[in-house]
């Protein structure tokens, strides 16, 4: 008898199996889903309230769909893949979608209605779901802004970039415009996370949150201190603001010329000729242990007179004689020569052109040979002149 | 023994020098190598001009291209033409400068006059000289409007000056030629063999000398080239030899002074042109000073030449 039965489990075993297989066991029957069956809804605009109708473990058949207890004025249809429709059928353990658009009149008072959703099959299989739309006031845009690093330090000539992480709490999406505010004469400008488009507003999908980044760059000449920027977005009402601060510390700025700009001269060859450089500091903070240097063509000489300045302090300027000697064997022409000034960290250069010259003595023993061709000539008439 | 003379040597001077230009000037001979010359030097002109006017130049010495250009038709520069065109002219123009007098036996007479041999010989190379340079200026001139009338820009000042050097430079390698063809014309009495050598000479010079250049380098150079050093003494003792044929400092003053970018005439060690802006014309006094010793020797070879022909001449019987 106990091997009969054993035998008997053998043989059901696989078919209850087969049955376990696409839904939990025990769980058999036609089913309306929804995620949210109770929410609030804004008058004079329209929700939609995703369904599926779920068949699990039944024979399919065609299921006619209702709505029941629609307020008068509103406006409830029934779509499945954006058509209107009146009946699904869903296979054995498979879904179907549909969704419920609900107008919501302008005038619909505050308060809770009821609505349900009936699928009825033509034999005894039916489901129905009750939804409640609360008419009220939807929770508001809501945003936020957050930065990881909000102070950020460097010189006038760095670019100070903030990443900031602007968040989308409300319920639905927005599109959400950037401003930043900083004093007068800095430069904002916002790019997407790695993008390097400039963008002015950012479209954010409800809950989520988007990396933005705020490039600033201050004026050369700013002096050194902290500025604030003041970081906005808004979006329908709603506004999220931080502030940011640039660090600024001073630099200085080399800039090398002459007194009237000119940058050329000329040089005899094997003389040297004498140019005043002017050096100037643009910058913000002063400029220690400035050291002159300068690339002259070969066998050339360059002599700086001082050879090093201590310091140059901001918006003052340093006098530089330079002696360059062309090379003895140098030909006639124009040559580059460039002088460079090295402070801290501060550089500047500038090419100058040297017209090379050369000395007239050829010019004159040339002469020469014409003064002594000219007395032979002369020594001839004296000799053999005659009547 | 010779006498101390009376009176200046450079009486009757003018006289000579009218008539000569004044006879050079109205004698077929003259017609004759004006046009050759004009013939000559149209051809690369032309072709030059046609080639400026449809090639933008960012030379911006247009001017100055005009003599220089070396266009593909024609294969030979204005100024290489003239090279070898100035010599015969001159050669034309002296060859028979005295001998023809002596053969027609009017030097006696011309000499009976109260006029020195000095201021004769002088006087027919003034008016031979003169003659050259009126050509060459019309020359000039000729090109220069030509230029104006197709090329439609008037010529900078630098241009004006580089390409008034030119002239005088010109006239200069012209007179060393006459003067070579008088020194002949003094020497010899037939104007057949004086016009020979004279063309020899040139010949010689155009033809031969830089073969001879060449073959002289070879043996006077060391047997090892060791260091770029060494390749330069050797490459400006090349230079030096070329440089005792009168062609090779007329072209060599032509070059600084109408290629204003020319820096140099003899080689150039890298370590010179490191930091040097390549293409930069060179300032007109420069470029001078760069040809000065070209200049300066034509002109102490003419006077020399002359000088030469002067003593040959003074100790010569005129007597026929």
């Amino acid at each position: 008898m106990r091997r009969l039965l054993a035998l008997l489990v053998l043989l059901v075993l696989p078919l209850a199996g087969a049955h376990a297989q696409g839904d939990p066991p025990g769980v058999k029957g036609l089913f309306l889903l929804t995620d949210y069956p109770s929410q609030t809804v804004r008058a004079g605009e329209v929700t939609t309230i995703r369904v599926k109708v779920n068949n699990a473990g039944l024979v399919p058949e065609p299921l006619a769909l209702s709505l029941q207890g629609v307020p008068t004025g509103w406006k409830a249809d029934i779509l499945g893949g954006g058509q209107p429709v009146a009946a699904v059928m869903a296979g054995v353990n498979q879904d179907v979608t549909v969704q419920i658009r609900v107008e919501v009149p302008k005038d619909a008072k505050p308060g809770s209605q009821n609505l349900v959703l009936n699928a009825k099959g033509q034999t005894l299989q039916q489901a129905s779901l009750p939804l409640t739309l609360t008419v009220g006031t939807e929770t508001p845009a809501k945003l936020s802004l957050k930065s990881r690093l909000p102070s950020l330090r460097g010189t006038p000539r760095s670019a100070f970039e903030y990443t900031l992480t602007v968040g989308n709490d409300s319920g639905k999406d927005l599109t959400v415009a950037l401003s930043a505010q900083g004093p007068a004469n800095f430069q904002n400008t916002f790019t997407e996370g790695f993008g390097s488009n400039e963008i002015s507003s950012i479209p954010i999908e409800a809950g989520q949150t988007k990396d933005i980044k705020l490039k600033v760059t201050p004026p050369r000449d700013v002096k050194a201190g902290d500025y604030p920027v003041l970081v906005k977005v808004a979006a329908e009402g709603a506004t999220a603001e931080m502030r940011v601060t640039l660090q600024v510390s001073g630099q200085g700025k080399l800039a090398l010329s002459t007194k009237d700009g000119r940058l050329s001269g000329e040089a005899e060859i094997g003389k040297a000729s004498t140019y005043t450089l002017i050096l100037n500091n643009d910058g913000t903070a002063p400029v220690e242990e400035v050291e002159m240097s300068g690339t002259v063509p070969a066998n050339w000489k360059v002599e700086f007179n001082p050879k090093t300045i201590p310091s140059i302090a901001p918006n003052d300027k340093k006098e530089v004689q330079v002696a360059v000697t062309p090379a003895d064997k140098a030909i006639a022409g124009d040559y580059v020569a460039s002088f460079r000034a090295n402070g801290r960290g501060e550089q500047a250069s500038a090419d100058f052109r040297i017209t090379v010259t050369t000395s007239t003595l050829w010019g004159i023993v040339g002469v020469g040979v014409i003064a002594v061709a000219l007395l032979v000539l002369l020594g001839a008439v004296m000799r053999f002149g005659r009547r | 023994m010779p006498r101390s003379r009376e009176g200046s040597p450079f009486t009757g001077l003018g006289p000579v020098f009218l008539k000569e230009f004044a006879d050079h000037l109205s004698s077929a001979r003259m017609m004759v190598l004006m046009l050759f010359v004009i013939v000559f030097g149209a051809f690369p002109v032309a072709t030059s001009l046609q080639t400026l006017r449809t090639v933008v130049d960012p030379n911006s010495f247009i001017f100055l291209r005009i003599f220089t250009l070396e266009s593909e038709q024609v294969g030979i520069s204005f100024t290489a033409a003239l090279n070898f065109i100035i010599p015969l002219m001159a050669i034309g123009l002296g060859f028979d400068a005295v001998n023809s007098e002596f053969n027609r036996r009017t030097l006696s007479r011309v000499l009976s006059q109260p006029i020195y041999r000095d201021a004769l010989l002088l006087g027919k190379f003034l008016g031979g000289l003169a003659t050259l340079a009126v050509a060459l200026v019309a020359l000039w001139l000729i090109v220069l409007g030509a230029g104006l009338l197709l090329l439609g820009v008037p010529p900078r000042g630098v241009e004006v000056a580089r390409g008034l050097s030119f002239l005088v430079v010109a006239i200069a390698y012209g007179g060393v030629w006459l003067a070579i063809a008088m020194l002949f014309s003094v020497i010899f009495r037939s104007t057949a063999t004086s016009a020979l050598c004279a063309l020899g000479v040139w010949l010689f010079f155009f033809i031969l000398w830089p073969l001879l250049a060449g073959a002289l380098l070879v043996g006077l150079a060391p047997s090892e080239i060791r260091s770029m050093d060494d390749y330069a003494a050797v490459q400006s003792m090349g230079l030096g030899l070329m440089r005792l044929s009168p062609g090779t400092l007329f072209s060599e003053a032509v070059l600084g002074l109408l290629s204003p970018e020319t820096r140099t005439l003899g080689p150039m060690l890298p370590s010179q042109m490191r930091g040097a802006i390549m293409g930069a014309p060179l300032p007109f006094d420069q470029s001078v000073l760069l040809i000065w010793p070209q200049v300066t020797g034509l002109i102490a070879g003419m006077i020399v030449v002359f000088a030469a022909a002067y003593v040959i001449f003074q100790r010569e019987e005129v007597r026929a």
